[in-house]
């Protein structure tokens, strides 16, 4: 007789894991007071009902609201929370919340819930068949893009365009949080990312090209959610120029490990082979 | 999100079915809706939520608001069938304790 999903819940919350967990869902967190709760809610009850072991991590970004504190009420035993002594951009949270994951995939999710987590079965079957890397994507066939203000839909356009006419990145929508990864590809593009800010994807999927991860695009149903953080004016400035800081840092070869400015560095997190269990 | 408002059959009450996301997006209709109920002299309602997915801090506010409003006039607001998503955000959240929920 199989449980209820709720019972799953349950049994999730309460229960510590004492295997390695299939899944890992990593969710970034800056001043999410107000929106934190229901999306880890959201995503408990969703990912539970798989009935398989997995861990959800959320890596804080030096909140300054209560943003902490009301995780750490919440008391759930396979709920890790990352600290973070200052705020470092999203792509730094991105990065210690991944390296920190054990699961066999990896996906990371805003904490906006503006990708509904009922989306995740859809990208773990790309995964599954052969895919290294899977994007979410509002840009491909089949998405289906609520709200979306005016000046994020030119926003995107643009950034598209440049993304994949001058950077041959196959990838139409590079900057949706919600992208999955196998553990290996998680390791191998995470220890290398250096861009801490907001194009930190646009990084990361650079890294896939480059080192020859399949990777594919899932259309995702996508619900702009009020409160958004991203100016889109301050951000598209910022995105040419890490784009340059991007393609720089590939010339200077500081993502090959033996010149990489981090891997190298005995206080950077080790890989997960040579951590203790 | 879509809401249907229908009388509830054993009790002198009122119910909204809601349908979808509720959500920043939603919380207006939803304001609207109950404030038509109660408008027509409905003061018990009861908010079905079994076929929502995935309720918002700002959507959990209005449903506070509505209870509020519903007991200032003397009557109550009940949610239904709350879907388990629902369940346990509310559970999370600490409001499963401030709502009757049936």
């Amino acid at each position: 007789m199989t449980d209820s999903k709720l019972d799953s819940y349950r049994k999730w919350s309460t229960t510590p894991l004492v295997e390695r967990p299939r899944y890992s869902v990593v969710i970034p967190a800056y001043n999410e007071e107000w929106r934190i709760v229901p999306t880890i809610g959201a995503i408990a009850m969703h990912m539970s009902s798989f009935d398989v072991p997995w861990e959800l991590i959320v890596a804080d970004d030096g909140s300054t609201d209560s943003t902490v504190e009301l995780v750490e009420e919440l008391d759930l035993v396979n709920l890790r929370l990352l600290l973070a002594e200052k705020n470092g951009g999203k792509g730094s949270a991105v990065r210690r919340g991944v390296l920190q994951a054990r699961g066999d995939i990896v996906l990371f999710a805003d904490a906006d819930q503006s990708t509904p987590i009922e989306q995740f079965e859809a990208l773990a079957a790309q995964l599954n068949d052969g895919y290294d890397v899977v994007v979410g994507s509002r840009a491909a066939e089949g998405a289906d893009v609520a709200n979306k203000s005016l000046s994020r839909k030119i926003f995107s356009s643009g950034l598209s365009f440049i993304v994949r006419g001058l950077f041959r990145i196959p990838v139409a929508d590079t900057q949706c949080g919600f992208k999955m990864f196998t553990s290996d590809a998680a390791e191998l593009l995470f220890r290398r990312q250096l861009v801490d800010e907001f194009s930190f994807d646009l990084e990361i999927l650079y890294l896939a090209g480059k080192f020859d991860l399949k990777t594919c695009e899932v259309p995702v149903t996508w619900i702009d959610a009020p409160g958004s953080k991203v100016d889109a004016a301050k951000v598209a400035v910022e995105f040419l120029r890490d784009l340059c800081v991007i393609r720089w840092n590939d010339l200077r070869g500081r993502y090959d490990a033996d010149n990489h400015p981090l891997i190298n560095d005995p206080h950077y997190p080790q890989p997960k082979a040579t951590q203790a269990a | 999100m879509q809401i249907t408002t229908f009388p509830h059959p054993a009790e002198e009450a009122i119910e909204l079915k809601l349908t979808g996301r509720f959500d920043a997006h939603e919380s207006e209709i939803f304001r609207i809706a109950l404030t038509d109920a109660l408008g027509n002299g409905n003061h018990h309602i009861r908010v079905n939520l079994a076929n929502v997915e995935f309720v918002d801090s700002t959507a959990l506010a209005e449903l506070v608001r509505g209870m509020k409003r519903c007991r200032e006039a003397r009557g109550d607001l009940t949610l239904v069938s709350p879907s388990d998503p629902v369940r346990v955000i509310l559970e999370l959240t600490k409001l499963d304790a401030a709502f009757s929920i049936v």
